[in-house]
């Protein structure tokens, strides 16, 4: 699981990032409510979330947030330091289904590169528009 | 009152309002630890002291956003709502809106130091913007609500705005 340390000078405006897949089984919605001490029944009652207008369970905003967020720190490698990240939860998302990340570098300034990430399903529909900024060492 | 209506102007006049009482909680390693493997995320500065000295790190580090949910306290059974969520007893002022069902929408954060397993995190959280748009499905409301999370040396750690949609 070590990633290997990307530094400033291999990074480059217009470059994209390695895709990454995550794909959330049932149990894992029920652990992450648990971690998170969230009792919201639309994550583990799908006879509930229906209730809601949703075709099953759906995935938490937030666990898709925070595997935005391990793409961008898996990305910048361990002496890499994430400064921002903001996401739109602009659909939901479902277990048992594949969710891709992607990234693009929009810029650098001085040790700070600035990132589009989003996750799309498998039609290419984006599903989390977000952004990062992250600080790199330079050796 | 708002252009459709759905911000009453009593709660338009909250923005910026401190909405509960500060909540502090020791950030440990287990909580933190089983956080990121719900979530996947298994970077050993989250799990190997080694690891997360040899990146920079003065002990071992909880994963960014974590801190959000370290400082939950959740409530007792009787206080569970329909859909599961808790009622809200704080005694802060009430958000009240003419819609009723809110979503999360996204967050915004800015990370400004590492939180460390044994750090004390307080969280004060205010309201932030609020905003009323046109949807495909109709008008609804952005609200922002504004967390800054502060360590016991207190150093702003993170700031987190949530994104609630109420329709």
């Amino acid at each position: 699981m070590t990633s290997r340390q990307r530094l400033l000078g291999d990074v480059a405006a217009g470059d994209d990032l390695d895709p990454a897949v995550r794909r959330a089984s049932r149990a894992q919605l029920f652990l992450y409510s648990a971690a998170t001490h969230n009792p919201h029944r639309i994550h583990y009652d799908r006879e509930y979330a229906a209730v809601e207008g949703h075709p099953d369970v759906i995935v938490h905003g937030p666990l898709q947030g925070a595997w935005l967020s391990q793409y961008v720190t898996s990305w910048a490698g361990p002496r890499g330091r994430m400064v921002t990240l903001t996401w739109q939860n602009r659909r939901s998302a479902l277990p048992e289904r594949d969710y891709t990340f992607r990234g693009r570098v929009r810029g650098i300034a001085g040790d700070v590169v600035d990132l589009e990430v989003w996750a799309e399903d498998a039609d290419g529909t984006v599903v989390m528009p977000g952004t990062a900024t992250v600080r790199l060492p330079a050796s | 009152m708002s252009a459709h209506g759905l911000v009453p102007p009593e709660t338009m006049a909250l923005v910026g309002a401190v909405l509960s009482a500060p909540v502090s909680a020791v950030v440990t390693r287990r909580e933190a630890q089983r956080y990121a493997r719900a979530v996947g995320d298994l970077d050993p500065v989250y799990f190997d002291e080694d690891a997360a000295r040899a990146a920079g790190y003065d002990g071992l580090v909880a994963p960014p956003t974590f801190v959000g949910h370290a400082v939950v306290e959740g409530a007792t059974l009787d206080d569970l709502r329909e859909d599961g969520l808790w009622i809200d007893r704080s005694d802060g002022p009430r958000v009240r809106l003419a819609v009723s069902r809110t979503m999360f929408g996204g967050e915004e954060w800015e990370f400004h130091r590492p939180v460390l397993v044994g750090d004390t995190v307080t969280a004060e959280r205010r309201l932030g913007a609020i905003e009323e748009k046109e949807g495909r499905s109709g008008p609804f409301v952005l609200l922002h609500h504004e967390t800054t999370f502060t360590n016991q040396h207190g150093e702003v750690v993170a700031v987190s705005r949530l994104v609630g949609i109420a329709r």
